[in-house]
């Protein structure tokens, strides 16, 4: 009989205490995974269309082996394969010039773009509109450097579908690039950005609630639908490398092993406060309501520093948030559009003015 | 044997502390979870909820289909082939991977991508595995003293001329398994992977019956080369450069209906042809330009560009791997 009492008393006092740690265990740390889990997969899988149908849309070309790789590159989901048809069925109903369905759960991306008039600016417009139009929750403020909105680009904007602002704000003539020469001190694009940054901290500020992104794309530039998912976690700003900048493959911020930014991989200048291309970096948009003060500076500002004016308002080295897998991953290119050779137009113009291009 | 009391006390106190330590060092690590865990959790429930519930959507109207079809449905749109051929410098991936974007709104487009490589290389191939579209990558490398070199002119050699007629052979090959009139329906276009396309060009090509033609933009160092339309057919073109071609058009500037290259299977580009006539040694063995069939508006609307992209400054970067530091070759730019 002792020893009935003695193990029923060590049980009684084990018991408690395997439950506690086994409840706590499933209940503290696996919502918190799981929820991240669940969301990354759920976005991933009903936005992230492209990616999922590459399981579906293969051809077997002639060498073999490509056609019947099941979502190969991917790391697989587990979800049955009812979730991949549901991925289609959703990819159809997306006719072209219409977005994908808003969603109340996405911060919505603000993607800030200056635009002006040259010969390549509807075709530039049109291809990057092609790119939004895969992007969930995404809003574009579009700002021309014009006296006035012009009707190539109301009208553009119209017909993509997509959901925008438009704006207009002339560079005065003395800050503009003379002739087409790219002379650093003299900032393309800053009085629109800065335009667009008022009309945000305008429009948002008694709505402070609403998740919103700010990322500034120019037209000219080549991004990956990857982009705006990593970039949509942003906290209060993340940062990303990107090609063809600074005379290099790629510029890319020095991401420590404990995740966090602390230089710059770049050649030109590598001392600046942040050593970045205007396409390497995401704001928060609570972040850019929280500092009323920040613009981009205007006048005295040395060529590369112009990312650094904003940033340096904003936030520290510290503060940087890696992402594509902690920068090692290309998602957008500085690509730029070769200036079209127009000789044949001669002086009086032998195409007919009236037609758009 | 007995326990003692003091042993099982002891052991309790052991065990409650072990426990607490535990519990805390828990507790201090995810400390800024808990207020954005219930939103969260309600959003993933509810969204959770409409995947079940279009999951449910999905299988019933598959059990509907499922008795009258046995293959995938056959959509009423004629299917457009792609023919892009590319080349492996620096933008590439990024020209790709743009155009792409554009294609993946367009329906029933079939991509044909042809590399100029003696091999396929792994960034095309990763590529269109993960880009989404219903896709066909074939490689045919150009041969040498065809090859335009380091410092030539982008006009001195043709260009793509064998890529392209490759898609072409592939296309009449595929065509051979599908008899049937369904498998000749079809539009073949010839796109460069640095061009600019708006969406309603392919829905304007998807009609065409022999050629299709409309105008380019920023072509033929103008701001447009277009033909000109009288009374619904083309009689003359109106280009800066060279308009005594047979058809002085860009080759972004014309479609040409499946049939058609299927019943003149020899017809095909001529690389020999002198600058500017590559067009005309495909389109003169298909159509006289009477039969041109004239889009997008009796071709007064421009709805592709001939964009070109900048060879990107590479100084720093050759500077830098001659002494050895350059970017990392791993990260695939």
């Amino acid at each position: 009989m002792p020893k009935r009492r003695d193990i029923l008393a060590i049980v009684l006092i084990v018991l408690p205490w395997t439950l506690l740690i086994t409840v706590w265990h499933q209940s503290a740390i696996a919502p918190f995974l799981a929820i991240r889990k669940a969301c990354h997969h759920l976005v991933k899988e009903i936005f992230i269309i492209p990616e999922r149908l590459a399981v579906h849309h293969h051809r077997l070309s002639d060498e073999g082996g490509e056609g019947r790789r099941e979502a190969g590159g991917q790391d697989s989901k587990e979800y049955c394969a009812s979730d991949k048809d549901i991925v289609e069925v959703v990819r159809t109903e997306y006719v072209y010039t219409r977005p994908p369905p808003w969603s109340d759960v996405l911060p919505t991306i603000h993607i800030i773009t200056p635009t002006y008039s040259r010969p390549v600016q509807k075709a530039e417009l049109t291809r990057i509109a092609n790119t939004f139009l895969h992007v969930p929750n995404l809003h574009w403020i579009l700002i021309e450097d014009s006296q006035r909105r012009t009707p190539l680009v109301t009208s553009l904007l119209r017909e993509t579908g997509l959901n925008y602002t438009h704006l207009n704000v002339e560079t005065p003539k003395n800050f503009k690039v003379r002739g087409d020469t790219r002379d650093p001190r003299i900032p393309r694009g800053t009085m629109q950005r800065n335009l667009a940054l008022r009309w945000l901290r305008e429009t948002f500020k008694n709505n402070n609630s609403q998740p919103g992104i700010v990322y500034f794309a120019d037209d000219d530039n080549s991004y990956s639908l990857e982009l705006f998912e990593e970039m949509r976690s942003t906290r209060k700003v993340s940062v990303w490398p990107v090609a063809f900048v600074g005379g290099l493959r790629y510029e890319s911020p020095k991401v420590n092993a404990a995740g966090k930014v602390y230089g710059w991989k770049t050649v030109f200048d590598p001392h600046r406060p942040f050593a970045i291309d205007m396409a390497g970096f995401a704001i928060n948009l609570k972040l850019i309501l929280a500092k009323p003060q920040a613009y981009f500076k205007l006048r005295g500002v040395k060529g590369g520093y112009q990312e650094s004016s904003l940033l340096r308002e904003l936030v520290t080295l510290n503060d940087l948030e890696p992402k594509a897998a902690n920068c090692t991953k290309i998602l957008v290119w500085h690509t730029r559009t070769e200036k079209p050779v127009l000789v044949n137009e001669g002086k009086k113009g032998f195409t007919d003015p009236n037609m758009e291009i | 044997m007995k326990l003692k009391l003091k042993t099982v006390f002891v052991l309790y106190f052991m065990v409650s502390l072990m426990g607490l330590i535990y519990a805390l060092m828990q507790l201090g690590q995810h400390c800024d979870c808990a207020e954005h865990d219930l939103p969260k959790d309600r959003a993933i429930s509810r969204l959770q909820e409409e995947l079940y519930r279009l999951q449910g959507q999905i299988r019933q109207l598959e059990k509907a289909k499922q008795p009258e079809k046995k293959q995938p449905p056959k959509s009423s749109l004629s299917t457009i082939f792609v023919i892009t051929p590319t080349y492996a410098r620096l933008v590439q991936k990024a020209e790709l991977t743009r155009l792409s974007q554009t294609f993946l709104h367009v329906p029933q487009l079939h991509w044909i991508l042809v590399e100029d490589s003696p091999r396929k290389t792994p960034l095309v191939s990763n590529f269109l595995m993960k880009c989404g579209l219903t896709y066909t990558h074939l490689n045919v490398p150009t041969a040498k003293e065809r090859k335009l070199q380091e410092g030539d002119p982008s006009w001195l050699k043709p260009r793509g001329v064998e890529q392209r007629n490759e898609g072409l052979r592939w296309l009449r090959e595929d065509r051979k398994t599908e008899p049937g009139d369904d498998g000749q329906q079809g539009v073949v276009y010839f796109a460069d992977d640095d061009n600019t396309y708006s969406l309603q060009l392919f829905e304007e090509m998807r009609s065409t019956q022999r050629v299709s033609i409309w105008p380019v933009g920023l072509v033929g160092g103008m701001k447009f080369e277009s033909p000109v339309v009288e009374g619904g057919k083309v009689v003359r073109f109106h280009t800066g450069w060279r308009p005594s071609r047979p058809f002085p058009m860009d080759m972004a500037g014309f479609a040409v209906s499946l049939r058609l290259v299927l019943a003149n299977p020899d017809a095909c580009f001529d690389g020999e042809a002198p600058m500017g006539f590559l067009e005309s040694s495909l389109l003169k063995g298909l159509v006289t330009v009477d039969e041109l069939e004239p889009k997008a508006d009796n071709c007064t609307k421009v709805l592709v560009w001939h964009t070109r992209t900048e060879k990107p400054k590479m100084k720093r970067e050759e500077a830098l791997q001659v002494q050895g530091l350059g970017s990392d070759p791993a990260v695939e730019v």
